[in-house]
């Protein structure tokens, strides 16, 4: 009904390798995009600086890494570590009367220049061995960052963001915040949804399916892989810069722990790895199911007089989030995004559903 | 150079570190079997340490039954999670499993401080306070205690493995499908090493609960425990006996030495170290087979 | 695994019952003072917030009791932002939302990420013996309120009390055990300035976050023979730090910490053990004070307790009594200054920087606040742990505040050069 879909789907080549085929998909993705534009408009301040700029910037995050998680199939537990190095880059550059735009462009080459040295270290491993020398990683950074005074910014260990430009709007407040974020995490999705349809992504695609195989086909795997680090890296770095300026304002070492590094891996899982959608589905859930299940529990045993334990409570949200990792790595590997093909698939023909392939 | 100094420090570190080689302990008995990483160790230390306070406060019990309930308990822990979990991830990529256990790690660090309270507990197993004095040298008591009982439970583990279990065990990790064919029961030996590895796990919780207290920040036990794995050889029990000591001295080495010259607490830093350096010289680490792919 | 029309319909099922679900809570009726208390009760300050926030709750559900302020109740919002930056600032911009004019979100980390929006937004937030040292600067940070003695001046009393003690401090050898965050970390210069002046060796020893492995720090202090310890944590870090000290023989009688040690350390450590050790106090712990006892009497006796009773009295209990003791008084003077509000944060930012000489009848030292000083005057004093409860080894004093201040003004300029 609403995808009008049957017979013949594409005329030529080039119908048949566009985002989206299907006018219904267009429209959708126009009318996201039309809200998220003008969200500042409609939504107060609570909604916008309180959910949709960090589910924006987490968002672009999670690409970042699901980039190499999904595209490359390499895992990486150290994501807020490279997060750190483009962050504390850029804004120490800004300090120094850098441009915002040149600064977070150099934070992203710092955070992929050291992103691919541990990278280059880790990668002639795989699988676990990989996840550990990242997270060997996350702590090293960790380390340096709050033990160089000169980095992490004196006694109190907190730096000021400046108030910078960015294209020549001043950031200030919070819609400038939220539309150069909204700019970055554009370019980034573009970006990701596009280079799966180069060599580059079938390049990694093959080296993610069967390395060996890969090589036997002339694609240099541990070339292809360091690239993959290097590109996601790189985005890390400038999403860092995108956080410290648009959302934390005053950037400290302990925002940037494993702890966040595990989020961003569990918003790929839970999301889906490889799927562009499913990060944003991913950072939706995760970020905010906390946020959510503790006002619900709180006004439940308000209305109802519950009496949970204030422990039990506050640590529901941990349990739930364990519980989805578990949960979708069980009943749903392919996360999110897969079961919003799952319901796509079902409206595709409805209501003729004899009509399915 | 004060000698007494680092000989002191370098008894406790070996002790302290064979504490920790009982965690990496669980987590080869679990790769050995199952060629799976299990990230959720530290966690499940924290579980046994819990379930035993909660028997011997909650019930009233004496600490040596409530110990006993505990292993018993732990072990039928360790079946369940792999019956109900990790079986199911047959076939998968080894990431996903990662993330499973990653997942299993979180939901237990939100489920026991929830249930038993987040405050540090108090687990008094008898162990006495007061230092034991070898001429000049001060030896902590509970690590020692502690130490000794480690190496004791990891001898008997590998112990374990000569025994027919351990063969049928040793079996499965060469390859799942052979073993199959020639009638070993493979999912029992797996499931099995997932109820040791919970019960060395216990032990060491119990330990650790008992020098430092029980709360969540007894999951932490799980990076050192992986360096500890990774240097020895992710599936050799001796090589976590002797990497044990090795980043246990080195710690509290690098704690006397380095600590006052970068002014900052360098222990954790030390384990990654040790992880990125076995990976670059010796990715096997030192007693595993060599069978880790390079690419 | 594809969808069939069964899982559909039980999934759109579960949406639309969900959503239902009120979200918000009911705006109260009567004239309400909202006060913001997200705070960490998962993940690392998980050792004083249970105990702290029950104090609060105890407190203004007393006042309430009596008819609030001026006919105002205080509306207490709890809830938790596991320490988390993300969450923290929703629950911020939420509460900035229903209009609550003073925030307390009780951990250094997010304290730290929240000023430059509380300053922006007039929102008072309390940074109770945590949060920036420097936001006892009142000129620098209006909004930013410690009102209670900083980590300096608790760095500060205890150096006093052990030149008390041994008269004088030249050639003695203070060592420092403190957990490797920039919160442990903040009262080095203080010590290490007053070894200068008074002439005592000062040796700092950092431990790795959170602390549950000091085994390779303590035989180093042991080694060290020090003639004072004083031991700087949180949680887990405290009881171990504890527990070692035993372990390696150093005398109790000369062991101190800061603020943050409590009668459930003790017991974690074991109480007879550790017989002696000292600790920073600001407000007097147990049931003795007046106002604890009127809290027994009225709010927990009558089933209206926000916790286990047994929890009644503990050190961080009787803190967040006085924090909640120290808003209503902020509460109280605002409205001597503008009785008809309208409530906002500037509003109650001019009574609590106008509080004078409250005691919270008894429970807390004398606290005068100006616009210049947000401590409050940093009294305190130092407690010894008897086996089983604090008892007072001093009196209420205050110690080194021009030094304090000077560290306090060298920071504050730093924050200030750093927001252009």
């Amino acid at each position: 009904m609403f995808y009008r879909r049957a017979g013949i789907r594409h005329t030529s080549y080039r119908a048949e390798r566009q985002l989206w085929p299907l006018p219904f998909d267009r429209a959708l993705v126009a009318l996201v995009f039309a809200l998220l534009v003008l969200a500042p408009l409609y939504l107060g301040d609570l909604y916008l600086a309180g959910y949709l700029l960090p589910w924006i910037i987490w968002s672009t995050a999670a690409l970042g890494l699901n980039f190499l998680m999904g595209g490359a199939g390499q895992i990486h537990l150290g994501y807020g570590a490279v997060m750190a190095i483009g962050a504390y880059t850029s804004v120490h550059l800004v300090r120094a009367g850098v441009p915002l735009e040149v600064a977070m462009i150099g934070g992203g080459l710092a955070s992929a220049a050291i992103g691919i040295m541990f990278g280059a270290a880790a990668l002639r491993v795989k699988g676990l061995y990989l996840a550990m020398a990242t997270l060997a990683m996350q702590y090293i950074v960790d380390f340096v960052i709050s033990h160089v005074p000169a980095i992490s910014g004196g006694t109190q260990a907190t730096i000021q963001v400046p108030t910078v430009r960015f294209l020549g709007v001043p950031i200030v407040g919070n819609t400038a915040t939220y539309y150069m974020a909204l700019a970055v995490g554009t370019v980034v999705t573009l970006f990701m949804l596009n280079a799966r349809r180069t060599s580059l992504g079938r390049a990694l695609a093959a080296v993610r399916e069967k390395d060996y195989a890969a090589e036997v086909i002339g694609v240099g795997t541990l070339r292809y892989k360091l690239l993959a680090f290097w590109i996601s890296s790189f985005i890390g770095g400038v999403v860092g810069a995108v956080l410290a300026v648009c959302y934390l304002r005053s950037i400290s070492p302990d925002q940037f722990h494993i702890e966040l590094s595990i989020q961003l891996v569990a918003m790929v899982i839970v999301g889906g790895l490889g799927s562009v959608l499913g990060s944003f589905f991913g950072a939706a859930l995760i970020l905010f199911a906390p946020i959510v299940l503790n006002n619900v529990i709180g006004s439940l045993s308000d209305t109802f007089a519950l009496s949970i334990s204030s422990d039990l409570r506050a640590h529901v949200p941990l349990m739930l989030y364990g519980a989805l990792i578990i949960g979708f790595l069980l009943w749903e590997p392919l996360g999110l995004a897969k079961i919003y093909a799952n319901v796509r698939d079902y409206f595709l023909v409805w209501p003729f559903r004899h009509a399915r392939r | 150079m004060d000698y007494l100094l680092l000989g002191e420090l370098a008894i406790n570190g070996a002790l302290v570190g064979l504490m920790y080689a009982l965690v990496a302990a669980g987590i080869v008995l679990v790769y050995k079997t199952s060629g799976l990483a299990n990230l959720a160790q530290g966690a499940i230390a924290m579980m046994g340490a819990y379930l035993t306070w909660a028997v011997a406060t909650g019930l009233g019990a004496p600490m040596a039954l409530a110990i006993v309930l505990a292993l018993a308990m732990m072990f039928v822990v360790g079946l369940l999670i792999e019956r109900l979990a990790l079986r199911r991830m047959a076939g998968q990529p080894v990431i996903m499993a990662i993330m499973l256990t990653l997942g299993l790690e979180i939901m237990l660090r939100g489920l026991l401080p929830g249930v038993f309270g987040a405050a540090v507990k108090r687990l008094d197993v008898g162990i006495p306070q007061a230092p034991v004095f070898v001429g000049e040298l001060l030896v902590n008591r509970a690590t020692l205690y502690g130490g000794i009982i480690s190496a004791g439970v990891i001898l008997v583990s590998m112990l374990i493995f000569n025994s027919r279990l351990g063969v049928f065990m040793r079996a499965v990790s060469d390859d799942q499908t052979a073993s199959w064919s020639v009638g070993i029961r493979v999912e029992r030996a797996i499931a099995v090493a997932w109820g040791l590895a919970a019960v060395t796990a216990t032990v060491s919780g119990i330990l650790w609960g008992s020098t430092q207290g029980v709360d969540w920040s007894l999951s932490l036990l799980l990076i050192k425990a992986l360096a500890i794995a990774i240097l020895g050889g992710l599936d050799s029990i001796p090589g976590v006996l002797i990497a044990g000591l090795i980043v246990g001295v080195a710690e509290s080495l690098a704690t006397g030495l380095i600590d006052p010259l970068v002014g900052g607490g360098t222990r954790d830093i030390v384990a990654s170290v040790i992880i990125l350096l076995t990976l670059l010289i010796k990715p096997h680490g030192l007693f595993g087979r060599e069978h880790i792919e390079r690419v | 695994m594809t969808l069939n029309r069964r899982d559909f319909v039980a999934g759109a099922a579960a949406i639309g019952l969900a959503a239902p679900l009120p979200l918000g809570r009911a705006l109260a009726q009567e004239k309400v003072i909202r006060l913001g208390m997200p705070q960490d009760f998962t993940r690392v300050y998980t050792f004083v917030t249970a105990e702290y926030s029950q104090g609060q709750r105890d407190y203004f559900t007393l006042i309430n009791d009596r008819g609030g302020i001026n006919g105002h109740k205080l509306l207490a919002e709890v809830s938790d932002h596991g320490n988390d930056v993300p969450r923290a600032i929703e629950a911020y911009e939420r509460l900035k939302q229903q209009g609550a004019v003073l925030i307390d979100p009780l951990s250094t980390p997010v304290a730290r990420a929240l000023v430059p929006r509380a300053l922006q937004d007039q929102i008072n937030m309390l940074t109770t013996l945590s949060g920036r040292s420097d936001a006892a600067d009142g000129s620098v940070f209006p909004y930013v309120m410690p009102l209670s003695p900083n980590y300096w001046t608790q760095a500060g009393i205890l150096v006093d009390f052990f030149r008390q003690q041994d008269k004088d401090l030249k050639g003695k050898r203070i060592v420092l055990v403190h957990i490797d965050t920039p919160f442990g970390r903040e009262p080095l210069p203080v010590f290490q300035a007053l070894g200068k002046k008074l002439g005592y060796e000062f040796q700092a020893f950092p431990y790795t976050p959170p602390g549950n492995d000091q085994s390779a720090i303590w035989p180093q202090v042991r080694r060290a023979r020090p003639d004072w310890v004083v031991f700087w944590g949180a949680g887990v870090g405290q009881t171990v730090a504890l527990s070692e000290a035993v372990r390696n023989g150093i005398r109790m009688d000369r062991v101190s910490s800061s603020v943050w040690l409590s009668e459930s350390d003790m017991e974690v450590a074991g109480k007879s053990e550790t017989k002696g050790v000292l600790k920073f106090e600001a407000c007097a712990g147990g049931r003795e004070p007046k106002l604890i006892q009127e809290i027994l009497k009225d709010v927990v006796g009558k089933g209206k307790g926000a916790g286990p009773e047994g929890k009644v009295g503990t050190s961080y209990y009787n803190i967040g009594v006085m924090m909640a003791a120290i808003i209503t008084e902020g509460v109280r003077v605002a409205f001597q200054k503008a009785p008809n509000g309208p409530v906002t944060g500037p509003w109650l930012n001019e009574g609590l920087r106008a509080i004078t000489n409250f005691t919270a009848e008894g429970l807390m030292p004398p606290m005068t606040s100006t616009k210049a000083d947000h401590q409050g005057g940093g009294r305190g004093r130092v407690v010894r742990w008897d086996g089983a409860k604090f008892v007072p080894a001093t009196d209420w004093f205050t110690a080194n505040q021009d030094l304090v201040w000077d560290e306090i003004r060298k920071a504050s300029a730093e924050f200030k050069a750093s927001g252009k």
